[in-house]
């Protein structure tokens, strides 16, 4: 006789399929904690990037790692641009399991101030890469109160783009040396190119700027300052920013027929990229407008379609304002941040160390972000030295050292973005005459000093 | 006379139905449980937790400080909050009624039985389907000043069209135009009220007057008065709420000069930009009540224009 038995199919009970869902829940939870960051091991987190910037970073971290002997090292990238890689990262943060290392391309300085990345200060005494490396206007961009809050490793560095073949037909010198000098002897220029055909914008000299982020850099050329970070005041509705931007709204009414709208249906005259919800190609590259300010990393793009209409370009200093004294520069860092929370944040602090010093090298050479600490050896990004030759790719590459080095201290308020958003407000309103010069910077200034006393207080 | 009274029916019932009683309701609770559990977490714990954050300082790292109405007064005196506040009235007093008469019109074609009916009603859901963010970068294209090819069609007309997006005195009625693309939830509705109307009642209404505007008027829409009450309830909902399309098309600054600064577009960067989560929330707080009164004000007023056909109101 045998002895097998067979199983009743069994009902599942009410209780039996809450045990059943809670058991699945927790087999579902547990191994999310196995692709946490693990100690000895390096987590880098990227915001974006095209797919070359994730494989140069890549390739960096696991080159460092396995001379390091870190063990497998991981590179996330493309997380999301601005605001949503804040929140993922912050996110991260405050669940205690965040990367050890973050690139950012907003200022870390509000947040570090928060207390969400580690100063850096004790571990850079000694290291390869004490503060004194760094130039100061650049560092203030990651300090708060003295504290430094993440290292700006690379970065885009703003200067005048010309086109040298434009000014050549005009029978104006194009060397760099010639370039203008003031805001009075750009402005001059600047009609000798423009042309209109009715209300059709059909080649400009300059432009008046409204880039919110830029603005600091205006301010300084003008002998003034958006922040002053020692007193912790805005500055926004001084003297000379009143100044800068009646000088920019008269050269935009007698030049521009006082309509940026006019200046935008005719093409994109604000950067050296394709507006991307209008499709309009950037005037610059189309050979309509003869200069502009731009960030170095336009070198990388340029070359890229839409290709050019001339061969021959070139880069030259900021021209300074009737109430500035020299001409000084600007940048958009890649700033690298240790997030409090980090498994590992000696192994990370040496990799920036590594990354500022030999990583920025081969960096800039693939992606001419611009290598920021003062014992780097720069080397001319290959892509600028195919199409424009050794000579010009390093001349290029030394002017870019020098700006770098003359930067105005900007991105290095605790409310950054609030600033920006007032800023891109009265810009608004001053160029659409919705209010007048005084009272569009006095309401960012009222509101954006609110805003700072509220988050320093307490 | 002594009084007596009847003994209370559970009283009576035998055991046996009292305890298949409780445990049916048991049974109730249980299978209601996921429901219970998922509001109670998401809904109102959230909720409270709103309420409580909006007396608070908290930027999200670290713990929230007590700050009393400190948020609200910033918000009193904020002129983003006004003018985020003007913007979205506006777009509600007329997104709203303007998206209701359309649908209903459109409602009252799809209603008529033809061989492509089915076509239309789906063709008409079809933008429904459509993520939000990819339907407003479409139309950014299609109204670009200069190339976008309504400015062409228009100007091919002998027309001066405007710069729908860029011109500040435009934008906000280019958002309302946007807000009427997406009919089809609508139209859907008061579809489904237009074919519950009995056929003896349109048969009748027909022989009693041939002209059709008054069978509209005085037999179609009070018997749809329901569908109408739930379409201007969510739509007001919605409209207060109207964030995806202004924030794709003017950032968070609301370009140009702020005429298309919606209210959840201001809570958003108050929250996730400047991570003031204490004023972010004083603003949900905000319009969790105003919402809330304009929704209890439309249903006290439904008792007097709403018909249903049970007599109930």
């Amino acid at each position: 006789m045998s002895n097998t038995t067979f199983a009743v199919p069994r009902q599942i009970s009410r209780r039996g399929f809450l045990a059943s869902s809670a058991a699945l829940g927790t087999a579902m939870v547990l191994p999310s904690g196995a692709f946490a960051q693990a100690e000895g091991q390096l987590l880098l987190w990227l915001p974006g990037g095209s797919e070359l910037f994730c494989k140069i970073h890549t390739g960096l971290l696991e080159g460092f790692s396995a001379g390091a002997s870190l063990g497998a090292a991981t590179t996330v990238c493309g997380l999301g641009q601005d605001t949503e890689f804040t929140q993922s990262l912050i996110g991260a943060i405050t669940a205690g399991n965040p990367p050890d290392i973050s690139m950012l391309w907003d200022s870390p300085v509000s947040l570090g101030a928060q207390g969400a990345f580690m100063p850096l200060d004790d571990m850079m005494k000694g290291s390869k890469i004490p503060l004194e490396t760094w130039p100061a206007g650049l560092l203030s961009s990651c300090q708060f109160k003295g504290v430094t809050y993440g290292l700006p490793i690379t970065a885009g560095v703003y200067s005048m783009w010309y086109n040298e073949e434009m000014f050549e037909a005009k029978g104006i010198p194009s060397d760099r040396g010639s370039f203008p000098k003031t805001w009075d002897e750009m402005r001059k220029m600047s009609k000798e190119f423009t042309v209109w055909d009715g209300d059709k914008l059909v080649s400009a000299g300059f432009m008046p700027n409204r880039v919110p982020e830029t603005m600091a850099i205006w301010s300084a050329l003008n002998g003034g300052m958006m922040f002053d970070e020692t007193n912790l005041k805005y500055q926004i509705d001084s003297e000379q920013n009143i100044e800068m931007m009646t000088f920019f709204l008269e050269w935009l009414d007698e030049e521009y027929k006082g309509d940026f709208n006019l200046v935008d249906r005719s093409g994109n005259f604000l950067d050296g990229y394709p507006n991307s919800t209008t499709g309009m190609g950037p005037a610059f590259r189309e050979g309509r407008q003869a200069g502009m300010q731009s960030g170095s990393w336009l070198l990388g793009d340029i070359f890229a379609d839409p290709v050019p209409s001339f061969e021959r370009w070139n880069l030259a200093a900021n021209p300074v304002g009737a109430s500035g004294s020299s001409s000084v520069s600007g940048t958009w860092p890649n700033w690298f941040v240790i997030p409090v929370g980090s498994k590992n944040p000696q192994a990370a602090f040496d990799y920036l160390s590594y990354l500022a010093i030999e990583g920025s090298v081969q960096w800039y050479q693939q992606i001419p972000d611009v290598p920021t600490n003062s014992q780097v050896q720069r080397k001319a990004p290959a892509g600028l030295v195919e199409k424009r030759g050794q000579a010009v790719a390093d001349d290029i590459t030394a002017f870019l050292g020098e700006q770098a080095a003359v930067v105005t201290p900007m991105w290095n308020s605790p409310v950054q973005s609030f600033y920006t958003d007032q800023i891109a407000r009265a810009v608004e309103k001053i160029y659409t005459k919705a209010s007048p010069v005084k009272d569009a910077l006095g309401e960012a200034q009222a509101a954006t000093q609110a805003e700072l006393e509220r988050v320093l207080a307490g | 006379m002594p009084i007596t009274s009847a003994p209370p029916e559970a009283a009576v019932l035998p055991r046996r139905n009292r305890k298949a009683q409780r445990g049916e309701a048991r049974a109730g609770v249980l299978f209601a449980l996921p429901w219970i559990i998922g509001m109670t977490l998401f809904v109102a714990i959230p909720l409270v937790v709103t309420f409580y954050i909006a007396q608070t300082k908290f930027q999200i790292i670290g713990a929230p400080k007590w700050v009393g109405m400190q948020n609200y007064e910033a918000l009193w005196s904020d002129p983003a909050f006004w003018k985020s506040a003007q913007n979205t009235l506006i777009f509600a007093a007329i997104s709203v009624p303007v998206k209701l008469i359309i649908a209903l019109g459109l409602a009252l074609l799809l209603n008529r039985a033809t061989a492509l009916s089915g076509f239309y009603r789906t063709v008409f859901y079809l933008p429904f389907l459509m993520p939000a963010v990819a339907g407003s970068v479409v139309f950014m294209l299609l109204l670009t000043p200069n190339a976008g090819p309504v400015n062409i069609a228009l100007e091919a007309m002998g027309l001066n069209p405007p710069d729908w997006l860029l011109d500040p005195k435009a934008a906000l009625w280019t958002l309302i135009l946007l807000s009427l693309w997406p009919l089809g939830v609508e139209t859907l509705v008061f579809l489904g009220g237009l074919q519950n109307i009995p056929k003896d009642v349109s048969e009748a209404a027909d022989l009693d007057s041939p002209k059709r505007w008054h069978k509209l008027v005085w037999i179609t829409l009070p018997l749809i008065t329901p569908m109408v009450l739930f379409n201007l309830v969510i739509g007001i909902i919605y409209s207060f709420q109207v964030f995806t399309q202004a924030i794709v098309i003017g950032g968070t600054t609301g370009t140009p000069a702020e005429a298309t600064l919606m209210y959840m577009v201001v809570l958003y960067r108050a929250a996730f930009r400047y991570f003031n989560m204490g004023l972010a929330a004083a603003m949900a707080t905000v319009l969790f009540v105003v919402v809330l009164i304009l929704t209890l004000l439309i249903f006290k007023t439904a008792r007097s224009w709403v018909h249903y056909e049970g007599g109930e109101t």
